[in-house]
């Protein structure tokens, strides 16, 4: 302990070493080192009247390389409830293992698998936070999309660091920046969910994977997207982008060689 | 069979649940003072703690700990006056103005701490340092007290209280906690009796200690006055003005002082005064702090 | 290795399945467990009440993740709503440890009605409260905790929390990233600091005001007001206004919405 007054009580430096910053996390692109290797990007999703919409693109990618273009990052949990993966593919696989694991011992119970999309929601946060705890976190950003105990449409998120929050419509990675002013500017917050309809929800959801194709380099024009009502989950997993419109490329400039 | 799959099976995932004796520890509604801390899982702990909590040699971590500042107690021949300031900061942000940087250890002194003449039995500790570690320890301190009380059907030593303080923070040492106490208290054993320890695990008998960042200015105006035959108003007033002098040359010190008599029937609280009007009498009336001008 | 990856780090992490020696750093070294989800905190006690508030804003960096998620809870309730709690809290700072710490004292005040038959004070959940945080001294939970609830006297009692558990009982208290907003705002308005008594003495002798426990729709209008400003100087702060007042009837909700921009 320091007994000078200028840092009287601080820890000093000939018995703890100098001040370590690389605890904290710097600005920069070396911010983890215990990096996630093959990644997915930007989960997207949106309730609507009567249930939930979520799509992913089918992009695995390793660094800046395109590495799997058929990896598919919606999972469904039972037949109530879908999760989106964004980030790590291995931690990915990992969590639907883990989740698969506990749907079968659900549906061998007695009762069967009554867990709702908030249940899985809990749990799938509980599970981040303890292993951020640990300081071996499961790199993902994940949405769950399902029904809540009431019946009513539950879209919640829950990063590597057991974040959570939910909103009417949600994105994560990139999707945070591009898709969710696209969604609030559909669907403002205070709209009334009974007026979101599920044909706008869906065209709301192909719009932001489209705008993402334009700009997030490590997406891709294939896409899954899965909607959620009480009838059940319709899930489809090699849909294409439609109606691409790269004209508005040639307007930009300034960037490398390029000057004017 | 099943015991065969299983032999040759691995589990596909790992157990993601908290086990058992967790899970109890998480919903325990008793255990309050146990030594079971936890620990981040990374290799140097330490150097971990200090680049979230270090405000000085990082002022934008994140963490910032309340941090107490100038605190003094000095024996003379009345027993032992302990006065502190009140201000609490947390980098440059004064957290609070109104922290109680004087606790009452051991059971017997649990008492309201309000002003009054009759004497509360018991031992004092003082502030400096990381807020929470003082007020953990100190009250760890007071359940130990308590249990000695009860075992041996009398009070504890000072002495014996300062060890079991001093033992636990050299337990501690090199985790990064961060306490300056002193411990004052008169018993018919040792008289009165005033020990200083850290979070290094020092631990000193001594007749007079300041401790904190404003600690100097304190020691220049004790040291000038002190006495081991003072008078308590003498005492209590040199107490006040040591502190008052910290107050106003030390950034991190301020806000009320908070004064303290120990004697042998106990202690007595001699008033938590904001210290604004009282610079301003020392000033007008007595001609000190001629630094400062009076002009309005 | 480099110029595919992008950067270093990665081309560190992925590379041959036999091992290189000299390249083993610690492996969770630079893994950053906490972030930063904004908002403010504030809490304001009278005599036979006490006010807890926190907006709804949840941010990441620059980020607004949602426009609605609580930062203050009842405590010790019977079932999933909160119905019969006596306890509030109210965390700000990272929300994951902010819900951990929640649902641990949460957990706590009710097994000590289960086993004791009789609510916990607030004295002693605050107490327990700073234990809890302390037992994570070494690895704090990053939150500015603020407990209220009614004393023995039934007077309102309110205390705050550093990071690591010290404690303290107050009149009032914001924390969060606009706490230096209004904290002075509720020194001066509740605690009456640099206020005098006109008229009562000249220059130095000018009497300060004393401070007294307010009304509670006095109390109700600062909350507001210390929030609407603090909306318009700290990106972090906004969107909605959730203000849990408790008293002898019980616990009452309000909501009110701030600006969302």
């Amino acid at each position: 302990m320091n007994h000078f007054p200028e840092a009287w009580g601080r820890p000093r430096n000939d018995v703890y070493g100098a001040y370590d910053h690389s605890y904290l996390q710097t600005l920069g692109p070396k911010a983890h080192t215990s990096s996630p290797a093959v990644t997915g990007t930007s989960v997207v999703g949106v309730k609507f009247n009567g249930g939930v919409a979520l799509a992913t693109d089918n992009l695995a990618s390793y660094g800046s390389l395109a590495r799997f273009s058929d990896v598919k990052r919606l999972r469904s949990f039972g037949d109530k409830a879908m999760v989106g993966f964004g980030g790590d593919v291995s931690d990915m696989q990992y969590l639907d293992r883990l989740l698969e694991s506990m749907d079968i011992k659900e549906n061998y119970s007695t009762h069967g698998n009554m867990l709702n999309a908030k249940n899985l929601h809990t749990y799938l946060a509980k599970v981040f936070y303890k292993r951020r705890s640990e300081f071996n976190p499961l790199w993902n950003h994940v949405l769950v999309a399902g029904f809540d105990g009431e019946g009513e449409p539950f879209l919640s998120s829950a990063d590597l660091l057991g974040t959570t929050f939910s909103a009417p419509h949600l994105a994560t990675g990139f999707g945070a920046h591009l898709a969710v002013p696209i969604l609030r500017r559909k669907f403002p917050e205070d709209t009334p969910l009974e007026e979101v309809s599920q044909e706008d929800a869906v065209a709301a959801l192909k719009e932001c994977l489209k705008v993402l194709f334009y700009r997030d380099a490590r997406s891709l024009d294939k896409y899954s997207i899965a909607v959620i009502t009480k009838d059940g989950i319709d899930l489809k997993e090699d849909e294409q982008i439609q109606g691409q419109s790269w004209a508005f490329a040639e307007r930009i400039k300034g960037y490398g060689a390029q000057t004017v | 069979m099943d015991k065969l799959v299983a032999q040759y099976s691995r589990p596909p995932h790992q157990n993601e649940l908290y086990n058992e004796q967790e899970q109890e520890d998480l919903s325990a509604s008793v255990p309050p003072l146990s030594l079971k801390f936890s620990l981040p899982p990374v290799d140097n702990r330490s150097a971990f703690l200090r680049a979230m909590t270090d405000d000085h040699s990082n002022p934008s971590c994140p963490i910032k700990l309340a941090h107490g500042t100038t605190t003094l107690a000095f024996r003379f021949q009345g027993g032992i006056i302990v006065c502190t300031d009140s201000r609490a900061t947390a980098g440059n942000w004064i957290a609070s103005q109104t922290v109680k940087k004087v606790i009452p250890v051991s059971r017997l002194s649990r008492g309201e701490d309000k002003p009054s003449n009759d004497p509360t039995p018991g031992l004092l500790g003082t502030m400096a340092g990381g807020a929470a570690d003082c007020q953990y320890w100190l009250r760890y301190l007071s359940q130990q007290c308590t249990l000695h009380e009860i075992r041996h059907k009398r009070r504890i030593t000072v002495a014996a209280a300062s060890k079991i303080l001093a033992n636990l923070t050299y337990a501690y040492k090199g985790y990064g906690l961060s306490m300056g106490t002193m411990l004052a208290g008169v018993t018919p054993q040792e008289g009165p009796a005033l020990y200083y320890i850290d979070s290094d695990g020092t631990r000193l008998p001594g007749n007079l200690f300041c401790v904190g960042s404003g600690q100097t200015f304190a020691y220049g105006v004790l040291d000038a006055e002190y006495r081991y035959d003072l008078t308590e108003q003498e005492a209590l007033n040199l107490g006040r003005r040591s502190i008052l002098a910290a107050m106003h040359r030390d950034a991190y010190s301020g806000g009320f002082i908070n004064l303290y008599h120990v004697k042998e029937e106990g202690w007595v609280h001699h008033g938590f005064d904001d210290m604004n009007p009282i610079f301003w009498k020392t000033k007008l009336d007595k001609g000190e702090f001629s630094n400062v001008t009076s002009e309005l | 290795m480099t110029s595919f990856m992008g950067h270093q780090s990665r081309g560190e992490t992925i590379g041959y399945s036999f091992s290189e020696p000299t390249a083993a750093p610690v492996k969770q070294h630079s893994f950053y467990p906490y972030t930063d989800n904004g908002g403010s905190t504030l809490g304001i006690t009278g005599s036979d009440f006490a006010i807890l508030a926190g907006d709804t804003r949840s941010t990441s960096g620059y980020n607004i993740n949602s426009r609605m998620v609580p930062k203050v809870f009842r405590i010790g309730g019977d079932d999933e709503t909160g119905e019969g709690a006596q306890i509030l809290l109210s965390v700000v700072g990272f929300a994951a440890d902010g819900n951990a710490l929640k649902e641990r004292l949460d957990t706590m005040v009710r097994m000590y009605k289960y086993q004791h038959g009789k609510s916990m004070s607030v004295g002693a959940c605050a107490q327990r409260l700073s234990t809890i945080l302390y037992e994570k001294r070494f690895f704090p939970y990053y939150v500015h905790a603020i407990l209220a609830g009614l004393d023995e006297e039934g007077k309102g009692a309110l205390y705050s929390y550093d990071p690591v558990g010290s404690y303290e009982r107050e009149q009032c208290r914001a924390a969060g990233a606009a706490s230096s907003l209004i904290m002075p705002f509720l020194d001066n308005q509740v605690n009456f600091k640099n206020q005098y008594i006109p008229g009562s003495g000249e220059g130095h002798a000018l009497e300060p005001k004393k401070a007294e426990p307010l009304p509670k729709n006095t109390v109700k209008q600062l909350v507001r007001d210390a929030f609407t400003s603090a909306v318009e100087r700290h990106i972090e702060v906004g969107d909605g206004l959730q203000m849990m007042i408790i008293t002898r009837e019980g616990i009452e909700e309000v909501y009110h919405p701030l600006k969302k921009d």
